[in-house]
């Protein structure tokens, strides 16, 4: 039977389109970039999210047009643009080194882009000065960019990257080369002028933090491959692979058999029995399909509770607690349990610190105990 | 039984330096037409300008002249082998050979406590100084050996000086000889020297010897066993850049030497331009081409060992 | 309370006396220079020290001395026009050789600076023998010919030192704002490696301009440039009429380098 009107969902055409993408710099070496599939959706921002290596930096090279991909297209607004030249593609890109030019002042810099489009130049003040209050440095417009500090040159870049109307703006870890204070302020700034102008944006970073805080989708990557595509929380709370899990936020894991299914928490997780290698039997919850098999499961550390060792209940372990750190408002214990470390984060009280050398219970709700679909061998 | 517990809060290394773009560089082949687009000129510029003659030059050596501009083309080593068999010019090659070797000695000696003093010094007249060294070049050698001509020569300065302060007789003879040759070109070629030194100097690093002091050393300790070894590959660098300058080089041998000494250069001139017995020449040439070649040889295999050192 | 450490400099006179030798090396490296400075006001007919007296008559009798001013304009023009082809070929050679990766690389980096190698004569002889029946000898365009093979090198030199340090970002940035290869060369490239370039132009002309020995073989007779004229000079007669042309010679070169020393000062300012 049809499904009735109201729930046929308007397919949208994404904004940017990868199909496939590859790049392989030679023959006999693993890809750096691996058959990659995926859609930004107009407005949105993706962020590129890996280690060093993993091609995050690679891709978006090759969405500019930087770099030709192996096979694969790239396709803007359905159309495909894999062999149109860089300077055609009419993106709009921020390096790593913001690479203002040097012998321009701002103003001349911003116009860049307007110049070769051949905009008025009337048309090219205007464009400029607007560009330039969008990111609230107006009154530099005349100055040299030796004189500008990071964060403004920073600035500088993403307003002649805008002004432009770019189908995409690329990002190329602009927070990167920022001090650590700047680079949040800077965060929230570049997010809000994204969403402000809705510009379609890919973002590269290696920072999870700058990634969970500023993207409407992440895509991890590593080793060429996107490891996953969703939203922030998707990613933190439901990681598919390990290498997800313990690349965003932190991780406990510990690896499983998982038994039989015992019952549904909602009408995608179901509960699970595992047992969990050497430390008995324990409940967790994970998508359908995954009992009978060996799989890792994922407890956040900052859902752990420490309890008294001798504490009753379902899902705890004893275990003798190795070291802690202490900052003040967070209190990290390190405990190993069996042959294994676990690490529980807490927020502190006026309960004191269980020393070095005491055993513990470590204690979750099932519910917070994870089963990664990923498969192992 | 595998935990993981580190988490990867995931600060990378890997920056970008801020000078380079990420690795790429354009290899597709479309842009195989633009490089070599690009490279042409300069390869006919230099194909035109200094391969065809060097080549034309090398087979010429292979013809039989006599002089006057006959030339006979054929293929023969006899008139290569006619320098290599005679004693006269067995005579021309080792006197130019020792010039070399005498120049590139003492210009190095000379060069060494400037180039160092340079290197070491934290002055503010550390440009001007550097640009002082460095200004001769900007001049014609013939200028420069026409400097030395007036200093050295009959009623120069040097002979002016000593005859009116009677410390000699007699003016010394200093040019129109070796000797005023190989005087005036270890000053003339101090310039390469000390830039050479200057460039392989960067071993010599102030905190080493500080270090050496403070464990101990005297000062002439700290120059002979760390600042002189450093100093070594500048050293050498500087040595033969000298040493192959001065056995080619013409108008200094030339002038100072007035006719009266005869090197490779000069030869070759004379049996170009006066004896017109281009074979000759070439042959000449080829010979001083060759001693280059072997020089610059042993040269690569000398760094090559000082550089694993 | 902590005592303040103080380092006492152990008085030594190796410092002094090492200055010393400095600046006596220093005396001996500019000697000839100072001499010809000398000379050239000194009254004195023939190559002799000490002067006479003071004299501004060789620099006056200068204007008068054709073949010192036909040398000149054979040199200024010789070297003007070598510098000029030096540049439009060598700094292309210089962007492929730094922008792009092929096989041959290295072999063609090593190939545009080997004439730094060979010993001029030894080139000038070569250039001699092909010009001759060319019938080119005695011709401005021999000269040029003779210098570009040895002034290329210092170009590329020079210009690669700045592609090397320039940031390829800023290409890339003007390549995705809309710029074709051309305009980023224009617009982008040139400005950022000007000094660079400048630097090599300028080294391309005093060595073209001063070069005696390539011109001596293949120009000597029909167009001597100024070195030949005084090397000719010099051989034959001494007075100081060739010591007040090489004072101006001096003067011209340090003239010309301290200009291109300023506007390059200005442009890395710029950086």
């Amino acid at each position: 039977m049809p499904a009735p009107i109201s729930e046929i969902e308007t397919v949208t055409q994404p904004k940017l389109s990868l199909v496939g993408l590859t790049k392989q710099y030679a023959a006999g070496l693993p890809p750096a970039v691996d058959h990659l599939d995926m859609e930004v959706g107009e407005g949105h921002l993706v962020a590129l999210l890996g280690p060093s290596g993993c091609g995050k930096t690679t891709t978006l090279r090759m969405v500019a047009g930087l770099m030709d991909p192996t096979s694969g297209s790239i396709l803007v607004d359905g159309q495909d643009v894999t062999n149109t030249p860089v300077h055609k593609r009419g993106m709009g890109m921020v390096f790593q080194s913001y690479a203002l030019f040097p012998h321009m002042n701002v103003a001349e810099n911003v116009a860049f882009g307007l110049q070769m489009r051949g905009k008025k130049k009337s048309q090219q003040t205007t464009s400029v000065a607007e560009a330039l209050d969008m990111v609230q440095l107006g009154h530099l417009s005349k100055r040299q960019v030796r004189e500008l500090s990071g964060g403004q040159q920073q600035r500088i870049a993403l307003a002649r990257a805008l002004v432009v109307e770019p189908t995409v703006l690329l990002l190329d870890e602009p927070l990167s080369n920022l001090d650590a204070k700047l680079r949040e302020t800077m965060r929230t700034e570049i997010r809000s002028i994204q969403q402000r102008t809705k510009a379609t944006t890919l973002f590269v970073t290696h920072d999870q933090d700058e990634a969970l805080d500023m993207a409407d989708r992440i895509a991890v990557m590593n080793g060429g491959l996107i490891e996953q595509f969703g939203s922030p929380v998707d990613i933190y709370e439901q990681p598919r692979t390990r290498f997800v899990a313990n690349f965003i936020g932190r991780a406990n894991i510990l690896r499983v058999t998982v038994g039989e299914r015992n019952g549904a928490v909602s009408d995608r997780q179901f509960r699970y029995a595992v047992e969990v290698d050497g430390l008995g039997s324990y409940e967790a919850v994970g998508e359908s399909g995954l009992e009978n098999s060996i799989r890792h499961i994922l407890i956040r550390p900052h859902r752990l509770r420490v309890e008294h060792a001798s504490t009753p209940g379902a899902n705890g372990v004893v275990g003798r607690i190795e070291s802690f750190s202490y900052t003040g408002d967070a209190l990290t214990y390190r405990a190993r349990v069996g042959g294994t470390l676990l690490s529980a984060e807490l927020f502190t009280s006026n309960e004191g610190i269980i020393p070095q050398g005491s055993d513990a219970r470590l204690a979750w709700r099932a519910d917070d105990a994870l089963i990664l679909p990923e498969m192992v061998e | 039984m595998s935990v993981d517990t580190q988490s990867f809060t995931a600060v990378e290394a890997a920056q970008h330096p801020a000078g380079r773009g990420p690795q790429e560089k354009r290899t597709a082949s479309r842009n195989r037409v633009t490089y070599w687009a690009l490279l042409v000129p300069g390869l006919l510029g230099l194909l035109v300008s200094f391969v065809f003659p060097l080549v034309y030059m090398i087979r010429m050596a292979f013809n039989e002249g006599e002089g006057n501009g006959i030339v006979r083309q054929t293929f023969t080593f006899s008139t290569i082998a006619k320098p290599l068999l005679d004693p006269y010019y067995w005579k021309v090659t080792y006197d130019t050979f020792a010039m070399g070797l005498t120049v590139a000695v003492l210009c190095v000696l000379v060069s060494y406590p400037i180039a160092l003093f340079l290197v070491r010094t934290t002055s503010k007249w550390k440009g001007l100084l550097l640009a002082l060294a460095l200004a001769p070049l900007l001049t014609s050698a013939v200028v420069r050996t026409y400097g030395w001509m007036v200093i050295l020569g009959y009623d120069g300065l040097i002979n002016s000086t000593l005859v009116d302060a009677g410390l000699i007789a007699r003016p010394l003879q200093l040019t129109n000889n070796m000797t005023g040759v190989i005087i005036g070109l270890v000053e003339i070629f101090m310039p390469y020297a000390i830039l050479a030194m200057i460039s392989g100097f960067g071993r010599v690093n102030s905190q080493l010897e500080e270090a050496a002091s403070s464990l101990g050393a005297s000062k002439a300790r700290v120059f002979t066993r760390i600042t002189l070894p450093l100093s070594l590959p500048g050293v050498v660098t500087a040595f033969l850049l000298v040493f192959v300058l001065s056995i080619s080089t013409f108008i200094t041998p030339r002038l100072l030497g007035g006719g009266v000494v005869q090197v490779l250069a000069t030869e070759i001139y004379d049996q170009t331009t006066g004896l017109l017995n281009w074979p000759f020449a070439a042959a000449l040439s080829v010979i001083l081409l060759l001693l280059f070649g072997a020089i610059i040889f042993a040269y690569q295999g000398v760094i090559k060992k000082l550089g694993v050192n | 309370m902590s005592q303040p450490i103080v380092f006492k400099k152990r008085v030594s006179f190796v410092k002094p006396a090492y200055g010393f030798l400095v600046a006596a090396l220093y005396f001996f490296l500019l000697a000839p220079l100072l001499i010809v400075f000398v000379i050239s006001f000194s009254s004195n007919q023939y190559l002799s020290f000490p002067p006479d007296g003071f004299t501004l008559k060789w620099y006056q009798l200068l204007p008068q001395e054709t073949t010192f001013i036909d040398g000149l304009q054979t040199s200024l023009i010789t070297a003007s026009i070598s510098t000029v082809i030096v540049l439009f070929i060598g700094v292309p050679a210089a962007l492929a050789l730094d922008r792009y990766d092929f096989r041959s690389k290295a072999l063609l980096s090593s190939f545009f600076l080997s004439p730094l190698l060979v010993p001029t004569i030894v080139l000038a002889l070569g250039l001699v023998l092909i010009l001759g029946p060319l019938g080119l000898t005695n011709t401005y365009v021999s000269i040029i010919l003779g210098h570009i093979g040895i002034t290329i090198p210092y170009v590329i030199r020079t210009t690669l030192m700045s592609l090397n340090t320039s940031d390829t970002s800023c290409e890339e940035a003007a390549r995705v704002l809309g710029a074709d290869g051309l305009t980023v060369f224009r617009r982008i490239t040139l400005p950022i490696i000007a000094p660079g370039v400048l630097a090599g132009g300028v080294i391309a002309f005093i060595v073209s301009f001063d070069e005696a020995v390539i011109s001596l073989f293949v120009a000597e007779s029909g167009r001597p440039t100024l070195p030949v004229q005084v090397l000719r000079y010099v051989e034959n007669s001494a007075d100081g009429v060739v010591a007040a042309l090489s004072v101006i010679l001096i003067l011209f070169s340090l003239v010309v380098v301290v200009i291109v020393e300023r506007a390059m000062g200005l442009r890395k300012a710029l950086r």
